[in-house]
């Protein structure tokens, strides 16, 4: 290691770097908007970093990491998307400080540490060292309102869930060690020509792999944890969940099945094939008539999950540019609508149910048409972000010929579009709630001003995408 | 100066979305404000550019939006600047000016005032799309736009429900046309791979021999298209109705935007027709048939309005003559000095409406020379362009012109000729009766209104235009020639131009001469023949513009709204609610699922690891 690989590393190093001055200045004074402050300069800082990085990219940073193009876009992206969360959970909790949230940001930024390690995996031990990273922190995460007892029982649920999908998949590291010998990605199927996994003891070890990385994607069948977690976890914290950890471990299934070069295995492109259909009915079914806004969101991250396997097994520079695309896109409009539902949220007190959300447009009009902007994007309506990124997964979609995938893709989003859209009626119905069942106004700037950017960048990214394409397209090109 | 281009349909429809937005809460005179000033902005702009556009060596385009690049799908948005689409924003903006200056006074004291405007700059805005537009896609965008906007204004008195049944009829006789047109850009999508205009054209004469069933059938469709916004046969329908919107309303409908779409829209794509000669002799044909179906229509409507409708369908029958011999230009210039004379009499016309309390009809109406002096001389003046007055008024040139032509074109011939003369008898036996009528004789109606300044300026204007227009048609032949093909004379014959000018002058004078004897000296002579057998029969089948909506009431209304009645409870409609019922079902089964206990969550992972782990031992 020597020192253009540290400067190749900074954007981590800094991460880490924040997390442990976040750490000791808790440690000598409690101050919510300290903490606050100081995470985002550190992750903003990381983000600078990144210019320092590109020049010298792609490399190898010991066995463990490597940091290409595509590694630094996704830190880029984890990053972008924790500081929006440190906004939404600065306003959150800000109204009930009381409740000590200085600690959630620590978590937060170690969150991102581990989402930052996982893009730059390149072994399987990097790769379950930036699990663990994650996963830990989100225990933390979930169950931080440790007042109320769903936070408490999500958590423990996820707890046990997290931990046994992550013993599957290190009994699965464990068969391929034992099958080939190496850890690293790139070492295993290096002689067999076709990528085909042809000894039954491969086929198992892959198998717990998949179920590991389906876990945390929370695709089907491995996605029950999902709506629980997301109604009992703090609004901004949902968010993170359904954006930061799912966008981090896509690109670890990414650079896996390309480095590994089992992309071309049939049975798994089966399997894979399966997962998606699964995903793409199972969680546009079961948001069909749900009445809890939070599980709505939680099903449609499963079906958007589901898209994005589409284009995962496409493959190839469209395939990889339109799954960075449609990250960038689905990013933007989680984080938007876990945003508007922060905003009408008190720390223990999420507003979950629909009916709380009925006639919020007469009420708080530019909060409602955030939603809206926020919804229709889920629904990927023309001139929204979202759009252009399920088109751009049709488009590598048809141009891999996955044709049984495409036509279900675009049939299951239009059941979606019911779900969506009974939100948004719900949203300008006449009949009003009372006065005071909201707060009359957004009671922190930092949830104001992180609606208006996510909301500008919806529709801007739908109107006027080539800047973000062009980078999309940069970065495909330079990571191999 | 041109890249200031995107801002002439920009700027209208900026003044529709603050009309529509916050009209309400201004004051009428805020609401004049930013309605007429917007269309006058867009004029202004046009104007400034006429140097840079007279110095343009080759067409400007100016690309405005490259939504995405993906896989080879490059949706653009770019406005296409070249003679033929310069001229006619000129003329949109600036006719339109006018009109929405006139409307500031006459519908000043109407209660939608703000949403009358909204309606008039959406409407300003979307033709100027559609003569702009460098793609078909958008051309059909500003298309569609100009058929809301039509529908909206003709309806705008929505509380009667005749006015919203006469909306109704144009939305719908229109769309006939627009899904010709529609699967006219299917079909040219589908065979040459783009609908980039000047692409389509050129990819057209090199893929497709002349006559090929492919060009036929494109350009016949786009001809569904132009004769349903271009209200001609079998599609004019609708125009007369459409005079239930407010007058001002008309003169843009039928002087500046959407009935003058379909010509444009042939125009434009000029090069299809030349592909396919035998269409563009069907253009032709149906111009001239429609021209003289409507100049025996407008002979006996006692409506002063329909009389004009009329009158515009005949004329936009002149323009399609035109077209159909090839033309184009001479097609373009009448449609200029149309646009002049035309609003000219609408707005006149408005005024003689205006002035004796909301009467339409001429025979109620009589000896107002004296009394509106400014409507009287506009009219006429307005009257004898439309007529053709020979030497000087521009209608005689411009028309004029194209009678020469469809002599002289190698597409032409006298049959065409012929009914082109005839159709200036007509029209000027029908310009002359309603003058006549009106404005002499005695008085029946008092007069209540008198117009102010903003009235009166927009119709001495145009006036003046109707006039001197012609002075500018050798300039501005040659310019539009720069872009669309010149007409080789092929046939002289014993027909010579100046020959062909003094026939048609003659008449004029025939028809003017047949006006004043039947409704200025022998009055008892129209009489007699009205109230004769013969007489009434024709009278009333033209009245009823030769029965068309009869017959159109009971081949196409009637079985389609029998059909609706017995289908009642939608056949169809059961498949969706079973699509609907599928998907609730599958929901609860489902949901169920979701039971919240860990153990069953636990169990449906390792369910799954065994399933796949099954599947890829077995694959």
């Amino acid at each position: 290691m020597n020192s253009t690989d540290l400067l190749a590393l900074l954007p981590l190093l800094l991460i880490a770097a924040t997390a442990i001055l976040v750490m000791l200045a808790i440690a000598v004074r409690r101050s919510h908007l300290a903490s606050a402050l100081l995470t985002v300069l550190g992750l903003c800082a990381a983000f600078g970093t990144l210019f320092i990085a590109a020049p010298l990219v792609p490399r190898d940073v010991t066995p463990l990491l490597t940091i290409d193009s595509g590694a630094l876009f996704y830190i880029g992206l984890i990053l972008a998307a924790s500081i929006a969360v440190v906004f939404l959970c600065y306003g959150y909790f800000k109204q009930e400080e009381e409740h000590r949230p200085e600690e959630l940001y620590l978590l937060i930024a170690i969150a991102a540490l581990g989402s930052g390690v996982l893009v730059c995996a390149r072994h399987f031990a990097s790769l379950f060292l930036g699990l663990e990273i994650l996963s830990v922190a989100l225990y933390g995460l979930i169950s931080y309102e440790r007042t109320t007892k769903a936070s408490i029982e999500v958590g423990l649920k996820y707890l046990v869930l997290a931990a046994a999908s992550a013993s599957f998949l290190i009994f699965g590291i464990a068969i391929v060690y034992f099958e080939f010998g190496t850890m690293d990605f790139g070492g295993i199927l290096p002689d067999s020509p076709a990528g085909a996994v042809d000894s039954a003891t491969i086929a198992v070890g892959v198998t717990l792999i998949v179920v590991g990385i389906g876990f945390k994607l929370g695709l089907v069948p491995f996605h029950m944890w999902t709506p629980d977690v997301y109604e009992g976890a703090p609004a901004p914290v949902a968010a993170f969940v359904s954006t930061v950890s799912k966008g981090a471990m896509f690109a670890l299934l990414i650079r896996f099945f390309d480095r590994s070069g089992m992309r071309g295995d049939s049975s798994l492109v089966l399997v894979f094939s399966i997962i998606a259909i699964a995903s793409m009915f199972a969680g546009n079914l079961l948001a069909l008539l749900q009445d809890n806004v939070k599980r709505i969101l939680a099903y449609s991250s499963i079906a958007h999950l589901g898209y994005l396997i589409v284009a995962f097994e496409a493959g190839g520079a469209i395939g990889r540019s339109a799954v960075a695309f449609y990250l960038v896109a689905y990013f933007a409009t989680m984080l938007g609508a876990f945003g508007v539902v922060t905003v009408l949220s008190r720390p223990g007190n999420d507003l979950g149910d629909l009916s709380g959300y009925r006639g919020l447009f007469w009420r708080r009009p530019v909060l409602a048409s955030v939603f809206t902007v926020m919804l229709l994007s889920l629904a990927s309506i023309p001139l929204t972000a979202g759009f252009l990124g399920e088109f751009y997964l049709v488009a590598a979609g048809v141009s891999g010929s996955l044709w049984a995938l495409v036509i279900i893709l675009v049939v299951t989003s239009a059941i979606g579009l019911f779900y969506y859209l009974r939100i948004v009626v719900a949203l300008y119905s006449r009949t009003a709630q009372p006065a005071g069942a909201w707060p009359s106004r957004i009671n922190s700037h930092s949830l104001s001003w992180t609606l208006g950017v996510l909301t500008a960048a919806v529709i801007l990214i739908g109107c006027y995408p080539s800047p973000v394409m062009r980078l999309i397209q940069t970065m495909v090109a330079g990571s191999g | 100066m041109l890249q200031l281009l995107w801002l002439i349909p920009a700027i209208p429809f900026l003044g529709a979305l603050i009309l529509a937005l916050v009209g309400r809460a201004f004051s009428r005179r805020m609401v004049a404000v930013v309605g007429v000033g917007s269309v006058a902005i867009a004029a202004g702009i046009s104007l400034a550019i006429v140097p840079a556009a007279l110095a343009l060596q080759a067409p400007y385009t100016q690309v405005l939006w490259t939504w995405m690049n993906v896989a080879g799908f490059r949706p653009e948005i770019a406005l296409y600047l070249d003679p033929m689409s310069f001229l006619m924003i000129l003329v949109v903006t600036f006719v339109g000016f006018l009109i929405h200056l006139y409307s500031a006074e006459s519908m000043e004291q109407d209660e939608g005032y703000s949403r009358f405007f909204a309606y008039m700059n959406l409407f300003v805005g979307s033709m100027l799309v559609l003569v702009l537009a460098d793609n078909l896609l958008l051309l059909y965008l500003g298309w569609e736009g100009v058929g809301l906007c039509s529908y909206l204004l003709i309806g705008f008195w929505y509380k009667d429900s005749a006015n919203g049944l006469a909306a109704r009829k144009a939305f719908i006789v229109t769309r006939v046309g627009d899904t010709a047109m529609l699967i006219g850009l299917f079909l040219l999508f589908h065979n040459l791979g783009t609908l980039q205009i000047q692409d389509l054209m050129h990819r057209a004469s090199v893929q497709w021999p002349a006559g090929s069933p492919y060009a036929i059938a494109a350009a016949a469709l786009l001809l569904g298209g132009a004769v349903g916004k271009s209200a001609q046969l079998p599609l004019q329908t609708w125009l007369p109705d459409a005079m239930a919107g407010p007058t001002p309303t008309s003169a843009l409908i039928h002087a500046a935007t959407m009935v003058t779409a379909g010509v444009y829209l042939i125009a434009r794509t000029h090069v299809l027709y030349s592909l396919a000669p035998q269409v563009q002799f069907a253009v032709a044909v149906v111009g001239a048939a429609t021209l003289l179906l409507a100049g025996f229509s407008a002979l006996t409507q006692p409506d002063i309005k329909r009389v004009l409708a009329y009158s515009t369908i005949s004329q936009i029958g002149y323009m399609f003559l035109a077209l159909g011999v090839g033309a184009w230009a001479a097609a373009l210039l009448h449609f200029m000095v149309h646009a002049f004379f035309k609003a000219l009499l609408f707005l006149a016309a408005g005024i003689v409406i205006d002035a004796l309390h909301d009467e339409h009809n001429i025979f109620r109406m009589g000896g107002l020379r004296k009394e509106l002096p400014i409507a009287f001389w506009t009219f006429l003046i307005g009257g004898c362009s439309l007529a053709g007055l020979p030497l000087v008024t521009a209608g005689f040139f411009s028309k004029d012109l194209i009678l020469w032509n469809a002599w002289a074109s190698p597409h032409g011939g006298l049959g065409l000729w012929v009914v082109g003369i005839a159709g200036v008898l007509l029209t000027a036996l029908y310009t002359f009766r309603v003058i006549f009528v009106v404005f002499f004789g005695t008085r029946n109606t008092p007069v209540t209104h008198r117009p102010r300044y903003r009235v009166i300026v927009p119709v001495a204007v145009l006036a003046a235009l109707s006039l001197v227009g012609g002075l500018v048609k050798a300039p501005l032949l040659a310019f539009l020639n720069s872009a669309l093909p010149a007409l080789v004379e092929v046939r002289a014959g014993f027909l010579t131009e100046l020959l062909s000018a003094i026939v048609s002058g003659l008449a004029f004078a025939t028809g003017l001469g047949s006006a004043y004897l039947f409704f200025i000296r022998k009055r008892q002579y129209a009489d007699a023949l009205a109230a004769s057998s013969a007489g009434r029969r024709l009278h009333a089948f033209w009245l009823a513009d030769w029965a068309f909506d009869w017959f159109y009431d009971r081949a196409f209304v009637r079985p389609v709204v029998w059909m609706a009645a017995i289908n009642r409870r939608d056949a169809i409609d059961s498949v969706f609610n079973a699509i609907a019922w599928l998907n609730r079902s599958a929901h609860f089964t489902l949901s169920r699922s979701q039971t919240g206990s860990l153990r069953w969550y636990a169990a449906v992972i390792g369910a799954g690891a065994v399933i796949f782990a099954g599947v890829i031992l077995l694959a």
